[in-house]
This record gives C-alpha cells, sequence and structure tokens, in this order.
C-alpha cells in the first residue's frame, strides 16, 4: 500500500484522534469503572476510523489508523495496556475486513463494520482473560450473565436470552455508530468543501 | 545495556514473555514469572520502582481475590473464613499474570522508543508509518486543545440544552475539521520541502551486538517452557 504525504498527514489525524480518546477518556472511563466503557470507547473509535475511511478510500486505511492509535496507546502512561491494545486493533482489522469486501463505500457497509467491531467488545474478554489475565471462561461467562443481569434485568438462568439480548444491543449500538460516521463523513465534506469519493 | 541490546532484543524480550505465559501450562507459570522478573530486573531494573504503585497493588488484588471465593469449592478455611484451594492457585495465576504483563509493557516502552517500533513496522510493510505516527505525536496537544476549545464553546453558549445529539455531532465535526486543515498543512509543509514517503528513508532502527542472540535466546526459552516434559 504506497500513500501520498496528503494521505499519510489525514490518516495521522485520524489515528491521532483515536489515540487521543483512548489515551484520556478511556483511562478516565476504566479508572472510574463506568459501566460499558469498552463499547463507548469502541463506539467513538469506530466512528473516528469510519469518517477516517472516507477521507482516505484506500484498502488499509482503516487497520493504518488502528496501527497508530494502538502504537500511541502503548507509550501513554498508566493501566494495563494489551487489553485496551488487543481491542483497538482487532476492531481496526475487523472494521477493515467488513470495508475491503465490497469495492464501493455504502452507507450499509459502515453500518456492518460499526456492528462487528463494537460485538468484539462482547467477545474480547473470553479471548483476552483466559489467555492475558489467567481467567477461567467460566468466571467470564459469569461476568457477562451478572452485565446481562444488571442491564437487562434479566434472571441469570436464562443465559442465552441475555448473551442474544447483550449482542443485539451491541450489534444495534455498532450499526447507529455506523450510521453516524456516514452522516459525520458527509457533514464534513460539505464544512471542507472537499470532493469525498463514495458519495 | 543499550549497546548491547536494541529494538528487535527488546522486543523480543516482551513477545516472548507475553506469548510465554500464554502457552505456558498452569504449573510452570511461576517459573515464567521468575524468569521474567529475572531478565527485566538485569536489564531494565528502573521498571520496578515505577511498579511500586498502590494503584496496581488495588488493581491486582480486586482481579486476583475474587477467584480465591468463586472458583471451585469452598474446602479450605482460615480464621472462620472459607476459601476454595482450586480459587487460591488461580488467583496467584491471575496476580503472576498481571505482574508479568506489567513488567513487560513497562521495560518495553521505557526502553525502546516509539519510532524504533515504527521503523520496525515500516521495514514489515507498513510504508510512511513513521510520518505518520511523528504527524500523529506533534498532533496530539493541537488536537487536545482544539477539542477542549471547542467543547468550552459549546458548554458556554448552551449548546448541549437543547438538541444535545446535533450538538455532539457539531462537536465532532468541528474537532474533525481543526484536525484535518492542520493536516493539510503540515502535508503541504512536507511537500514543499520535497518530502516524498515513496522516496523517503524508513525511520532508523536501534540495533544491539545481542539482538539477534536474545531473539533465539527468547524462542528456546519459550519451546521449553512448553515442550519440554
Amino acid at each position: 500500500m504506497k500513500l501520498s504525504t496528503r494521505e499519510l498527514a489525514t490518516l495521522a489525524v485520524f489515528g491521532a484522534l483515536w489515540g487521543l480518546v483512548e489515551i484520556s477518556l478511556g483511562s478516565v472511563l476504566k479508572t472510574i469503572h463506568f459501566p460499558l466503557s469498552g463499547v463507548v470507547l469502541s463506539v467513538i473509535g469506530l466512528i473516528i476510523a469510519l469518517v477516517g475511511r472516507v477521507f482516505v478510500p484506500r484498502r488499509g486505511s482503516t487497520l493504518f489508523i488502528g496501527v497508530i492509535a494502538t502504537l500511541l496507546k502503548l507509550f501513554s502512561l498508566g493501566g494495563v495496556i494489551i487489553g485496551p491494545m488487543v481491542g483497538i486493533l482487532t476492531e481496526a482489522i475487523m472494521a477493515e475486513i467488513v470495508l475491503s469486501i465490497p469495492g464501493k463505500q455504502r452507507r450499509a457497509v459502515f453500518i456492518m463494520a460499526g456492528a462487528l467491531g463494537v460485538a468484539w467488545v462482547l467477545l474480547q474478554p473470553f479471548v483476552t482473560g483466559p489467555l492475558l489475565f489467567g481467567r477461567t471462561i467460566f468466571t467470564v461467562w459469569l461476568d457477562l450473565l451478572d452485565l446481562g443481569k444488571k442491564l437487562l434485568g434479566l434472571n441469570p438462568s436464562f443465559a442465552a436470552w441475555i448473551v442474544g439480548g447483550l449482542l443485539v444491543i451491541h450489534l444495534a449500538i455498532g450499526g447507529l455508530a455506523g450510521w453516524l460516521s456516514w452522516d459525520i463523513a458527509k457533514l464534513l465534506q460539505n464544512r471542507l468543501g472537499r470532493p469525498v469519493q463514495g458519495f | 545495556m543499550d549497546k548491547y541490546l536494541g529494538t528487535v532484543g527488546y522486543l523480543a524480550i516482551f513477545l516472548s514473555s507475553i506469548i510465554g505465559m500464554m502457552v505456558v501450562p498452569a504449573q510452570r507459570l511461576p517459573w515464567v514469572a521468575g524468569v521474567c522478573i529475572l531478565v527485566a530486573w538485569r536489564i531494565y531494573p528502573q521498571v520496578f520502582t515505577s511498579l511500586v504503585r498502590l494503584h496496581w497493588l488495588i488493581m491486582i488484588i480486586l482481579l486476583s481475590v475474587p477467584p480465591i471465593f468463586l472458583v471451585g469449592d469452598l474446602d479450605r478455611s482460615i480464621t472462620g473464613i472459607s476459601y476454595s484451594s482450586e480459587g487460591l492457585l488461580s488467583g496467584i495465576q491471575i496476580a503472576l499474570r498481571i505482574l508479568i504483563v506489567l513488567i513487560s509493557v513497562q521495560g518495553l516502552t521505557s526502553s525502546v522508543d516509539i519510532s524504533s517500533i515504527a521503523g520496525l513496522l515500516e521495514h514489515a510493510g507498513l510504508h510512511g508509518l513513521g510520518f505518520s505516527l511523528g504527524v500523529a505525536m506533534n498532533l496530539l496537544p493541537t488536537i487536545l486543545k482544539s477539542a477542549q476549545n471547542a467543547w468550552r464553546s459549546l458548554w458556554m453558549r448552551g449548546g448541549l440544552r437543547k438538541k444535545r445529539w446535533r450538538a455532539l455531532r457539531l462537536l465532532a465535526v468541528t474537532i474533525f475539521v481543526n484536525g484535518l486543515s492542520r493536516a493539510e498543512e503540515i502535508a503541504l509543509a512536507a511537500e514543499v520541502r520535497a518530502f516524498s514517503p515513496n522516496t523517503a528513508r524508513s525511520m532508523p532502527i536501534k540495533k544491539g551486538k545481542w539482538d539477534w542472540t536474545i531473539l533465539t535466546l527468547s524462542v528456546l526459552v519459550v519451546f521449553g517452557f512448553v515442550f519440554i516434559p
């Protein structure tokens, strides 16, 4: 992938924005144990990455933004940063895969990329928990059921309903993020008076 | 130590610690932790002073204590408090893993600078990453300031009282526009100086005498921990 100077600078802006959100807001939300902080960060990050994709409509540009944000997070102070780093990179990879499949940019593709990216937040503890922190799948599962109980008010014995409900919520929030990113990109296009491919 | 170890060496130590911790059987984890602590103590001793903080201790306790009472049967008791021996082992494992992650990350970030990592990734195929990363790092304070200004002006004009959704969207657009116009200036300045990402040299990678030896040793140690019975 060969990018021009202008494209590299544009990707740097979006990478810096995602990195900044993860460094500043991410640290604050994790410290105060804000509920669903992962979803909030993932939504903001994906909106930034997807808007970035509109401005640099090249294969690999979303991943490039994710790599910049990951490196900025790696060299930031505070917290266990391996989890968020894995999160940023995986979300960027998922969005990149979805965006790379169809040739043309469309709102529906953005919605799908956002939905899958945010859905990863639900799955990530099952991967990083056992691998990085030695937590058993069972403990992670119990945490998930507890979250479902708090959010949906369902008894933990309705495990399938809880998982299904949480998945739908995550997919819907992610889809909304994708929808919003398309709108923001359009607004930006109007504001900057810059022709952007795809609209 | 910088004379002997370069980016590849430090990265090999970091990755072997993390991979080792992830793939090694649970009963060998104390050995992995021991090796990691020994290596870190020899290579980057400054890490230990930065790790002696209350928030790390609280985090380790928060993550490792619950399994003592939640995992397995409560088959033992101490001063009237029942606990699970299986959970205790699990809690110790979690604490060791967190310790390894903390030591590895702090060690890597205190010994290697961000441009070296960018240089390594550029060699791996992400051309222009060094330039982008440099721009991103220089942009961080500008973007932060611009975001704060936009937020304050929105707040002071009462923009968040009504139509909050619209206000937040406008806030995002303002931050994006400021960032993009700054990027435009940087790109123009780079082009005026005849910078081209295709002809520019990659970011330099710090090299050390023992890099490849350390890399080989790291691979062997991880394989040893996993496969030697």
